[in-house]
C-alpha cells in the first residue's frame, strides 16, 4: 500500500465534495473577491511608495481571501465528518489520519489560489495593477503556503465542535482578526490601538509578508512569527485530535 | 483453529469507573462470537480496543498477532458500525473503490464485492440517499473489499427488515467459510443465538459467561412462561421468581427458575389469563438470568 495512492483517493473524495456541493466554498470566494472589487474600484489607483493601492490590496484582501477559504473549509468538513461517524470510519481504516486531514487541507488550496487569481484579474481590469509578474507569483506562493497554519487551527476547532458551531467559531476568529490586522482597511487610517493589537496576530504577519513581496520590505520577522504560529497550531490540532469528541 | 483476535486481561477505566476489568476473549478464523451484555457492560470499550481506537491500559489486544492501533494490523480488520452517515457527495462505487485502494487492494477488487452485495445497480447513486438496508450493505461491502481476517460488527442489522437481515447473514456465512472471524455486538439476542458459534456475556467490565448458545441456555434451569394477561408489566416484574420480562405482541414472556410457583401466582392474580404455555428458556432469558446472578 503506498501512501500517495491513498492520498490520491482521499484528495479525489474531497475535491468531488467541493465540486458537487460548492455552496460553502462559493461564499468563501465570492465574499472576499466581492469586497476586493468594491474597494479596488474606489481606491485602487491611489499610489504609495511606488505601488498602487490596488496592487497592495491583493496582499491584504488576498490574505483575507486565502485565510477565509483555508480556515473555514477543513474545520467545518472535519466537524461534519465527525458528526456523521465518517471520521471514526476513517480512523479505524488502515489510512493514517494525517493523510485524511492533509487531503482536506490540500483540496482547499486550489480555491485559495483561485481567490488570488480572481483578485489579480480584477485589479488588472480596473487598471490598478502595477507589479511585475515574479512579485505577484511570489505573493501567491507566500499567501497560499502561509495560510496552511490556519488550516491546522481550523482542524483543531473542527475536532471539538459540531459543524454549525464550527462555522460560527471560525467566523468569530476570521472577521475580528481580519479587521484588526488591517486586511480590509489599512491600519494607517485606523485608530492606533488596531496597530498595537495587529502585531500579535498571525493574520497581520501573513499580509505583511505578502506585502513585502511587492515592496521588497523586511520579511524575516514575519516568517518567524508565522512559523511559531504554525507550531502552536500544529500542537493544538494534535491535542484536539487526541481528545476529539466522538 | 487459528486465532484472529486474542484479548488477554484487558482493562480500561474512565476515571473511577472500571469499564473493562480483566477481559479475556478469543475469536478463531471462521468463527462468529457474539458479545452480549446490558448497556454499560463494557462492550463499546472492548470493541474500541479491538478496532484500535483505544489502547488497553493493561493486558493485551491482538488482531492476527498485531496491535490494532498500527495501520498494518488494521488492514486485517473490517468494521461495520451501527449507523454511519456517508458524505453527501460520494457515490456508492466511489466509496467501495476508495475502500479497496485504502486497504491496498486493486480498484478492480470493488466489482465482485459490489456484485456479491447487490450494489451494482446502485453504483452511481449517492450513498447518503440510500435506504438503511442499502447503507448497511454498502458498509459491509467497504469492509469486505479489504478481505479482512476479522470483521467487527456493531449492531449491524439494527433497523433492517427480515429479508435484508437474512441476506446479510448469508453473505457473512460465505465469508466465514473462507476463514474470516466475526466479533458481533448486538441487542438482538435471539439473532445472535442463530448466527454465533459462541456467545460471551459481559457485565460491569467482566466476562460473566461464555460458550455456545446451547451451553449457556443449559446452564440455567430456566423456563419461559408465555401468556396473554391483563396484568401490567410493573406488576408482572414484581411477581415472585420472575427473572426476565419481555412484551411480545399481545403476549408477555416471563423468564423464571420456578415456573410452577409463578403459574400459581399468575392464575390467582389474573383469572382471565389465556394462551398460557411454558417453554424452555431461550438465550435471551439465559443471558438475563446470568446477568442477574452476576449482580447478586
Amino acid at each position: 500500500m503506498t501512501v500517495h495512492k491513498i492520498f490520491g483517493v482521499e484528495l479525489a473524495d474531497e475535491l468531488r465534495g467541493i465540486v458537487r456541493e460548492p455552496a460553502a466554498l462559493f461564499f468563501s470566494i465570492i465574499m472576499p473577491v466581492g469586497f476586493f472589487a468594491l474597494f479596488v474600484s474606489l481606491f485602487g489607483k491611489f499610489s504609495a511608495g511606488g505601488v498602487s493601492a490596488g496592487t497592495t490590496m491583493i496582499a491584504t484582501f488576498g490574505a483575507f481571501g486565502v485565510i477565509s477559504v483555508v480556515l473555514m473549509n477543513p474545520g467545518i468538513g472535519v466537524a461534519s465528518d465527525r458528526e456523521r461517524g465518517w471520521l471514526r470510519a476513517k480512523q479505524v481504516s488502515a489510512v493514517p489520519i494525517g493523510v485524511t486531514l492533509a487531503a482536506k487541507v490540500v483540496a482547499a488550496l486550489p480555491y485559495a489560489a483561485g481567490v488570488l487569481v480572481a483578485m489579480t484579474a480584477t485589479a488588472a481590469v480596473t487598471g490598478s495593477l502595477n507589479a511585475p509578474l515574479p512579485a505577484l507569483l511570489r505573493l501567491l506562493v507566500v499567501l497560499v503556503l502561509g495560510a496552511l497554519p490556519f488550516a491546522l487551527l481550523s482542524l483543531a476547532i473542527g475536532f471539538q465542535v459540531g459543524a454549525g458551531a464550527a462555522a460560527a467559531v471560525l467566523n468569530a476568529i476570521l472577521i475580528p482578526t481580519s479587521v484588526l490586522s488591517g486586511l480590509w482597511m489599512p491600519l494607517e487610517i485606523m485608530p492606533a490601538f488596531f496597530g498595537d493589537v495587529a502585531r500579535f496576530l498571525p493574520t497581520y504577519h501573513l499580509s505583511e509578508l505578502a506585502r513585502a513581496q511587492l515592496t521588497g520590505g523586511p520579511a524575516v520577522a514575519h516568517v518567524l512569527v508565522l512559523l511559531g504560529f504554525a507550531l502552536v497550531a500544529a500542537v493544538l490540532a494534535a491535542v484536539s485530535y487526541r481528545h476529539a469528541r466522538s | 483453529m487459528e486465532t484472529v483476535l486474542g484479548v488477554r486481561g484487558a482493562r480500561h477505566s474512565y476515571g473511577a469507573t472500571q469499564a473493562l476489568d480483566g477481559v479475556d476473549l478469543d475469536v478463531g478464523a471462521g468463527e462468529c462470537v457474539a458479545l452480549l451484555g446490558p448497556n454499560g457492560a463494557g462492550k463499546t470499550t472492548l470493541v474500541n480496543q479491538v478496532i484500535g481506537l483505544l489502547p488497553a491500559q493493561a493486558g493485551s489486544v491482538l488482531v492476527c498477532g498485531g496491535d490494532p492501533r498500527i495501520a498494518s494490523t488494521r488492514r486485517q480488520l473490517g468494521v461495520v458500525q451501527q449507523s454511519l452517515g456517508f458524505p453527501n457527495t460520494l457515490k456508492v462505487s466511489e466509496l467501495v473503490v476508495g475502500a479497496a485502494v485504502r486497504a491496498g487492494k486493486p480498484r478492480a477488487a470493488a466489482g465482485p464485492v459490489m456484485a456479491e452485495l447487490d450494489l451494482v445497480e446502485l453504483a452511481g447513486r449517492r450513498a447518503s440517499k440510500l435506504s438503511g438496508g442499502q447503507k448497511q450493505r454498502l458498509q459491509l461491502a467497504m469492509a469486505l473489499v479489504a478481505d479482512p481476517a476479522l470483521l467487527v460488527l456493531d449492531e449491524p442489522t439494527a433497523g433492517l427488515d427480515v429479508p435484508t437481515r437474512k441476506r446479510f447473514w448469508q453473505i457473512l456465512a460465505e465469508r466465514r467459510g473462507r476463514g474470516a472471524g466475526v466479533l458481533l455486538t448486538t441487542h438482538l439476542i435471539e439473532e445472535s443465538s442463530a448466527v454465533a458459534d459462541r456467545v460471551v456475556v459481559l457485565d460491569r467490565g467482566r466476562v460473566l459467561a461464555g460458550g455456545t448458545p446451547d451451553e449457556l441456555v443449559a446452564r440455567l434451569p430456566d423456563r419461559t412462561v408465555i401468556a396473554r394477561t391483563a396484568l401490567g408489566l410493573e406488576r408482572l416484574q414484581a411477581l415472585p421468581g420472575v427473572v426476565s420480562l419481555r412484551g411480545d405482541g399481545e403476549h408477555v414472556r416471563l423468564g423464571t427458575r420456578a415456573p410452577e410457583a409463578l403459574l400459581r401466582v399468575l392464575l390467582a392474580e389474573d383469572p382471565g389469563l389465556s394462551d398460557l404455555r411454558v417453554e424452555g428458556a431461550g438465550l435471551e432469558e439465559a443471558v438475563a438470568g446470568l446477568i442477574e446472578r452476576g449482580a447478586a
